[in-house]
């Protein structure tokens, strides 16, 4: 039993620092997963999504936000609930070789938070103008909005939640207290979905054209700044790894 | 085993690549446009179209229609609502799917912003070319500042053909012949590829170094000075003038390419003609007005004084683009919008010829489903429950004469 | 943890994790601060730089570099003043422009079907590169925000008129003068943007003469010079270390 563990043991110290297919497995299935919500997008937009008030438009939009509430929820829960669980509780007491491997991993999440970021920031959040700035807004929830708001955001918000999870579970350099730009960087995001009852609000009773630079839009804005925190979670991340190769890189 | 995977990769590449090209030409039958959302008593007391005519039902690639007919800007305009003091006559249509060629109102072409006066009646045509195959619906619309889009009625249309084929000829003033569609593309995307890999190179010179750890390291180090050789500054003072250069070369080309070009136009076109409209022979006042929730009725009841030398009776009811008739003294031939017709949607208690000098008080029923389908039945869930619409009067030589309602509305929800 | 073991087996094996970490961060920066500007940009700036209708001598030239500039500044302060590093402002301009070209490419056009010549992007590039040059030469944020920030405004219109300017060739069309972008913006319907909703030219800079576009440029380099001080301290601020007091 104990020869047992310890080849597990011996197995584990030879995986690799960086599981590489793991990495790439998880920005292929962002990409995938995005490249066939703009399919869905493309196809039914147009054919079921300009009249909110036509049967199909229940049928195509508002059955997948329904859905997608769900599947958001119930992933959020069961992967931050995962982290949490299986949290290391003896992260101050692993070796230097398993803390490098883990920041990896950690940088991994951080991949996946950058694609995840950039899918609904950038290329949902403009794709919004390209929808808005050419149809006649009938809803709040517009399959332009179906797929940013309540999709493309919860994405890289549960994806952020999990890096910041792990980071925050496994690693030792952040058992000190919370990283403030860290949290910035996850939490400022975050605060864009909430931010969409002002934009509702606001086009709601008063805008149902599209001007993308109306002071209506600034706290998309203002939360989107936040995705500088980035550069306090770099800060951090390479002072760890300085201290983890110094010695090897001098 | 590998080779396994690999065809798997590459069927899902190619198969991913399918879909998006698949849903990029898709040709799709686009729904409505979202105007059953407004407001009723917004879309009742502001723009009335009428008298339109869509000039074909199919129209291949790179053919012409046209959307003619005439808007009265209604006077009772609600205070919510922004006056069209700066409006745009648009076509609401799904895109780009046609090109907007031309746009009049009273004879004036409108590719800019107007004003418009309440109470006055326009008289409009859009020309749109074909461009995207699919149905589409096409609705007359005008845009008003602070307002928003004023969706009238909207008619299928089907574009034959392909997208590919489809040509934007302009001759410019410089005297070139381009082709609007494709002008300039290949420009474009020279610069920004151009430019982009200088921006590459620039970011490669420095990558091509360690860039994080050890770079901190020497920072904490107090080695600062060490990470910036003097070869790195010569680089970049390399790619700074390169660009300048560049910058100030390809002005200056530019320019020689283009010696004529003339700033974006822009102003809003006052002075736009409206219809002098023959003077009212005939006075409506609405004494009660409810709308029965149960039945999808509303019932007026008016008080009509025909000061005319014809007699005249009542043919059409219209509000919010939907056109109840009573087909006994109107009788639609224009091709109107099946959807918003109602041929036989009014019922009035007594329709015969109000003679010259007579005045009647006759209980009006403008009935159809269309109320609940266009949501106009929601008017009683509105903040400011009035309705409004036109009437058409229609003479002994067959002459229609337009006359606006404007009242209070009460419920009936037994 | 033992202070006493290695991370690494060999100065090699750190060469080369060191030079896996650079890439992973180079990916995440990329992408994260993509998202942030592109986000930022896009409400602040946007539509000047959705439509060719709405590139014009006086707000497009003015407005983009003053909201181009913010996040170039924010993060030359922890790449250069941490690392060093001479591509902040390059590595933000880079990631915009392919955002927005991606997006240009498949929803404006793949989506909407508009023409590319109609909605491609404006490019921040030269302004980018000269921003990150006297940073290096220079290593002085104030020089920097002055000289630096001076020719991100500067430069930005003279760096794109080559593709603006077939596209303000003068046109007769039905009786009326107009540049071809204000005619394609006029063909390529936008049901949701009328005409008005466009701010350009209605200013009275024209009162000086023809030549506006340059005095623009000079306003904008001016604001991009402030805009550069004060997104400086936010990206300092940023990048800080601190954590919440631990449990």
């Amino acid at each position: 039993m104990a020869a047992t563990t310890e080849s597990v043991k011996a197995d584990a110290a030879e995986a690799p620092l960086l599981n590489k297919r793991n990495l790439i497995f998880a920005v292929a299935l962002y990409c995938v997963f995005y490249a066939w919500v703009r399919w869905y997008e493309g196809v039914y937009g147009w054919s079921a999504g300009m009249d909110s008030f036509a049967p199909e438009f229940e049928t195509y939009w508002m059955n997948f936000l329904y859905i997608e509430f769900v599947l958001e929820v119930s992933t959020a829960g069961i992967l931050w609930g995962y982290l949490w669980k299986t949290r290391d509780r003896k992260v101050m007491s692993i070796t230097p070789r398993e803390e490098l491997r883990r920041h990896f991993t950690h940088w991994t999440w951080l991949v996946c938070y950058g694609v995840a970021i950039y899918f609904g920031a950038s290329y949902f959040t403009e794709q919004d103008g390209t929808w808005h700035q050419t149809i006649v807004r009938d809803t709040d929830f517009t399959p332009s909005h179906v797929i940013e708001f309540y999709l493309s955001y919860p994405v890289y918000i549960i994806t952020g939640g999990a890096a910041f999870l792990y980071a925050k579970t496994r690693l030792p350099t952040y058992q000190q207290g919370n990283s403030i730009q860290y949290m910035v960087a996850t939490v400022g995001p975050f605060m864009i979905l909430p931010n969409v009852g002002l934009n509702e609000w606001g086009h709601t009773f008063w805008f149902m054209e599209e001007l993308f630079v109306a002071p209506l839009h600034y706290g998309f804005v203002f939360f989107g700044w936040s995705a500088l925190g980035v550069l306090g979670v770099l800060n951090i991340e390479v002072a760890a790894l300085a201290k983890l190769l110094k010695k090897d890189l001098a | 085993m590998k080779l396994i995977k690999d065809k798997v990769a590459k069927l899902s590449f190619v198969a991913l690549l399918i879909t998006v090209t698949a849903a990029m030409f898709y040709a799709p039958a686009a729904s409505a446009h979202g105007e059953k959302s407004q407001a009723a008593f917004m879309r009742m007391r502001t723009i009335h179209w009428y008298d339109l005519n869509w000039s074909k039902d199919a129209v291949p690639v790179n053919d012409t229609m046209t959307v003619t007919g005439k808007f009265h800007v209604f006077a009772g305009w609600p205070e919510t609502v922004a006056k069209p003091e700066v409006s745009f006559l648009n076509i609401g249509i799904p895109g780009p799917v046609f090109i907007r060629a031309g746009s009049w109102i009273g004879g004036q072409l409108v590719p800019r912003s107007v004003s418009l006066e309440l109470g006055e009646t326009y008289e409009f045509k859009v020309l749109l070319k074909a461009r995207r195959p699919g149905d589409w619906h096409v609705h007359s619309m005008l845009n008003v500042q602070d307002g928003g889009p004023i969706i009238g009625p909207g008619k299928w249309v089907t574009i034959t053909g392909s997208m590919s084929q489809f040509t934007n000829p302009i001759t410019t003033l410089t005297g070139q012949t381009i082709d609007l569609e494709h002008w300039n593309i290949g420009n474009i995307y020279f610069w920004h590829a151009f430019w982009y890999a200088i921006g590459l190179a620039y970011i490669g010179y420095w990558v091509k170094s360690p860039v994080f750890v050890p770079r901190l390291i020497a920072m904490d180090a107090g080695k600062a000075d060490s990470l910036i050789s003097a070869t790195d500054k010569k680089v970049g003072l390399g790619f700074a003038i390169a660009t300048l250069l560049i910058v100030a070369a390809t002005m200056q080309s530019t320019n020689e390419q283009y010696p004529i070009t003339t700033p974006l136009q822009a102003g809003l076109l006052r002075g736009i003609k409206s219809i002098e409209m023959p003077a009212r022979t005939v006075a409506v006042k609405v004494d009660s007005a409810t709308y029965r929730v149960p039945g999808r009725a509303m019932q007026m009841t008016l008080t009509i004084t025909n000061n005319g030398d014809s007699s005249v009776r009542l043919g059409e009811f219209m509000t919010a683009s939907v056109r109840f008739l009573d087909p006994a003294v109107h009788e639609d031939d224009t091709g109107y919008p099946d959807d918003l017709l109602a041929e036989e949607g009014l019922t009035v208690s007594d329709n015969s010829p109000i003679a010259p000098g007579q005045t009647r008080t006759v209980d009006v029923t403008a009935s159809d489903a269309a109320w609940e389908v266009y949501r106009l039945a929601d008017l009683i869930y509105d903040p400011d429950s009035r309705f409004a619409g036109l009437l058409f009067f229609t003479d002994e030589s067959g002459n229609r004469q337009m006359v606006t309602v404007d009242a209070p509305l009460i419920p009936s929800f037994i | 943890m033992s202070a006493s073991q290695s991370a690494v087996r060999s100065r090699a094996e750190a060469v080369k994790v060191s030079r896996t970490f650079d890439w992973l961060i180079c990916f995440t920066l990329f992408f994260v601060i993509l998202g942030g500007y592109h986000v930022h940009f896009m409400l602040v700036a946007g539509d000047w730089d959705f439509w060719s209708d709405w590139k014009d001598r006086r707000l497009w030239v003015t407005v983009l570099p003053i909201m181009g500039i913010t996040f170039p500044a924010a993060v030359q302060a922890v790449l250069w003043w941490r690392y060093r590093i001479a591509f902040g402002a390059t590595l933000c301009v880079l990631g915009l422009l392919f955002g927005e070209w991606v997006n240009r490419y498949f929803n404006f056009w793949g989506w909407t079907y508009f023409p590319i010549n109609f909605v491609f992007p404006s490019q921040l590039i030269p302004g980018a590169i000269v921003l990150d040059v006297v940073l290096l030469l220079s290593n002085s944020m104030q020089l920097t925000a002055v000289v630096g920030g001076l020719g991100f405004g500067l430069l930005f219109y003279p760096g794109n008129w080559p593709m603006m300017a077939p596209l303000h060739l003068p046109v007769e069309y039905n009786g009326m003068m107009m540049t071809l972008a204000d005619l394609s913006g006029y063909h390529y319907v936008r049901t949701g943007m009328p005409e008005y909703i466009r701010m350009v030219e209605k200013g009275t800079l024209r009162t000086f003469g023809k030549d506006v576009a340059p005095v623009s440029a000079f306003f904008s380099g001016f604001v991009s010079i402030i805009v550069y001080f004060v997104w400086h301290f936010f990206g300092r601020w940023f990048g800080n270390t601190a954590f919440t007091k631990g449990s």
